[in-house]
């Protein structure tokens, strides 16, 4: 048997322990100053040396590149949405505010990350947070704001970033991706089919690996940027007064953990973008055999009169289910099972159910329609004759 | 005269005597032609929508609501005949010191028409609109439903030496009988008791309102030994509505 006093103590220790892990997670990152990107902020795409594209890319916001001029591979179906500069003025002052900005967030006080999988790190919360060489970025990396639109968070990487495959950054309580920082040493990679967030200010070059997307910019310094088949999507940060058709630019509220978890998400598809996985049926189920005055007469169809049953939605993110009767409101189910019981009662009725749902699919009204005949509303079992008569 | 109160005008005798002799025949009259919906005046009182509780588990009934108070019996959570959920009328509540609800409910058996007090505990609570009256003097069924008359049929009651018990009862459960039994195709089994037989063909003496297949007394008439016999359209339209629970009130 354990001893009492001893297992106290481990679970002090145990809760020291994991407070200190918590807060050693989270290095604490010191007051930072805005990181301002001034005439780069229009600019989606800005590379230093050339920019270059395969595949259907849709980048929403300016295009440009400055000192180099080329530009290759946008024409369709790639699709820009927005203003072209190719070693212009504009976008020479773009490349010139970059290099402010990119300053400015190298020498900003940070927490040290140096050797942590920013998968690994845990919600992070808003300031700096620094990586003397590399940085990875292995599975999901969750940025907290606090409830704080304006909140900053600002990566200083000293040499390469590089996401796997599938990796994803998820915003939550308000961060906005107009507001996240990362000033990359060298080169960037964002992996295959990676949501990446945020403005990626590599000093080299960046490339971004086929299907991943970027909310945010891709801004480069000296070197290119390459593009495969991805979607970069500024346009809550103002890189495009013209929002593509046939698309919503999802507000930064939108960035809820549910986003970029999509499994049926086309690729290409940006990282905020509202999921709708959302499914429901409605079954009916007769009544159990058992209850009171309820029981159906053998051998009758159920199709033709129905002496109650249980009207049961089941499906995927159904977050409420209202039933009605005629219209009428019976049941309000906001957690599973989502089932109601349905006593007949004689006359044809129609049972609905409306389901909505956590995510952004649409909410839905199913029907059942029965008929119960009075016959079947009350039909006694069969018992012995034991009366007085 | 109490304070406040009008003033009558004084009467003739003469007048008082002419409507006396009026209203008599027309009392007789309106006996056979009471519309339906029209509640007699010998007709008890009772709520429109009675209070009902199942049991989902067998409860002792108590004398009062607490565990002090006297056991009186265990009322089973399903009934004997058919094996459907006990469902007994519930006439009121209280809350006992220890802060348990407890529910004064009917209960089935001797004495017929008794009440006891059972927990709230592991119960189900719902309603019925629908009530019987038994007029045994008139050997007539009244249907109510939310209040009021829809249905009234002749009957046959209990004869002089079994007479039909009167009180306030409930249906116990109902029962769909074979061809071959008498008193089909239906009976609604009463929680009253006969108070002459205290066993007949097997059961506890135990009223029912019943049909008339294979009984040849006619309709009106008190021959039966408690029971309340029904035409077979009549009992079949009640089977097909009421349930366990439903008040049955047996009057003069």
């Amino acid at each position: 048997m354990s001893n009492p006093i001893r297992l106290r103590r481990a679970v002090c220790v145990g809760i020291a322990l994991t407070a200190g892990l918590a807060a050693g997670a989270l290095p604490a990152a010191a007051g930072a100053a805005a990181v301002n990107l001034g005439t780069a902020g229009p600019f989606v795409v800005l590379g230093g040396a050339a920019v270059t594209n395969t595949g259907p890319s849709v980048l929403n916001g300016a295009l440009g590149v400055s000192p180099g001029s080329s530009l290759s591979g946008f024409e369709l179906p790639a699709v820009v949405n927005g203003a072209r500069h190719a070693s212009d003025g504009v976008a020479a002052s773009a490349q010139s505010d970059l290099t402010t900005a990119y300053d400015v967030a190298a020498a900003e006080p940070a927490g040290d990350l140096t050797g942590t999988d920013l998968g690994l790190a845990g919600p992070l919360t808003p300031g700096a947070y620094s990586f003397s060489t590399s940085a990875q970025l292995t599975g999901t990396l969750v940025l907290d704001a606090l409830g704080d639109p304006n909140a900053q968070f600002v990566f200083e990487i000293g040499t390469t970033l590089t996401t796997a495959s599938n990796s994803a950054v998820l915003l939550v309580n308000g961060a906005s991706p107009c507001n996240i920082f990362w000033q990359v040493g060298s080169s960037a990679t964002i992996g295959t089919s990676t949501a990446f967030t945020g403005n990626v200010m590599a000093l080299t070059s960046i490339t971004m690996n086929t299907g991943a997307t970027l909310q945010g910019r891709a801004l480069a310094r000296t070197g290119g940027v390459t593009l495969d088949t991805n979607v970069i999507d500024g346009s809550m940060c103002g890189t495009s007064t013209t929002p593509p058709p046939g698309t919503t630019p999802p507000p930064a509220a939108s960035t809820e953990p549910e986003a970029g978890t999509n499994p049926q998400a086309p690729p290409g598809s940006r990282t905020t973008l509202p999921t709708r996985i959302g499914t429901a049926t409605l079954r009916r189920t007769p009544l159990s055999p058992g209850a009171p005055g309820q029981p159906r007469r053998p051998g009758q169809p159920r199709e033709r009169c129905t002496d109650g049953f249980t009207a049961t939605v089941r499906g995927r993110q159904i977050e409420r289910v209202v039933f009605r009767l005629d219209g009428k409101r019976i049941a309000t189910r906001a957690g599973s099972p989502f089932k109601v019981v349905v006593r007949a009662t004689p006359g044809r009725h129609t049972v609905s159910a409306r389901v909505t749902f956590r995510d952004a699919t649409a909410a839905k009204t199913m029907k059942t329609r029965y008929r119960a005949c009075s016959a079947a509303a009350l039909q006694p079992p069969p018992g012995p004759s034991r009366f007085t008569g | 005269m109490i304070q406040g109160e009008p003033a009558r005008a004084p009467r003739r005798p003469g007048l008082r005597r002419g409507v006396r002799a009026l209203a008599v025949p027309l009392v007789a009259l309106c006996g056979w032609c009471l519309p339906v919906g029209t509640a007699s005046a010998a007709a008890p009182r009772a709520p429109a929508v009675q209070p009902l509780v199942a049991l989902l588990e067998s409860h002792a009934a108590r004398t009062g609501p607490g565990t002090h108070a006297r056991r009186i019996e265990t009322v089973g959570a399903r009934r004997p005949l058919t094996n459907v959920r006990t469902v007994l009328p519930e006439l009121g509540s209280a809350v006992d010191a220890h802060g348990s609800r407890w529910l004064h409910v009917r209960l089935p058996g001797r004495p017929s028409g008794h009440t006891g007090w059972i927990l709230a505990e592991r119960t189900r609570r719902s309603s019925t609109g629908w009530r019987i009256d038994v007029a045994l003097s008139a050997r007539r069924v009244t249907v109510y439903r939310d209040g009021h008359a829809i249905r009234r049929f002749r009957a046959v009651v209990g004869a002089p030496a079994t007479p039909t018990p009167r009180g306030r009862f409930f249906v116990e459960e109902a029962v769909a009988l074979s061809a071959a039994d008498a008193g089909g195709p239906f009976a609604l089994a009463l929680s009253a008791r006969s108070e002459v037989l205290q066993e007949f063909n097997g059961g506890p003496g135990q009223i029912a309102i019943h049909g008339t297949s294979g009984l040849w007394d006619p309709l009106g008439s008190a021959a039966s030994h408690g029971c309340v016999r029904l035409g077979t359209r009549a009992i079949t339209w009640l089977a097909r509505r009421i349930g366990s629970g439903v008040p049955v009130t047996v009057t003069r």
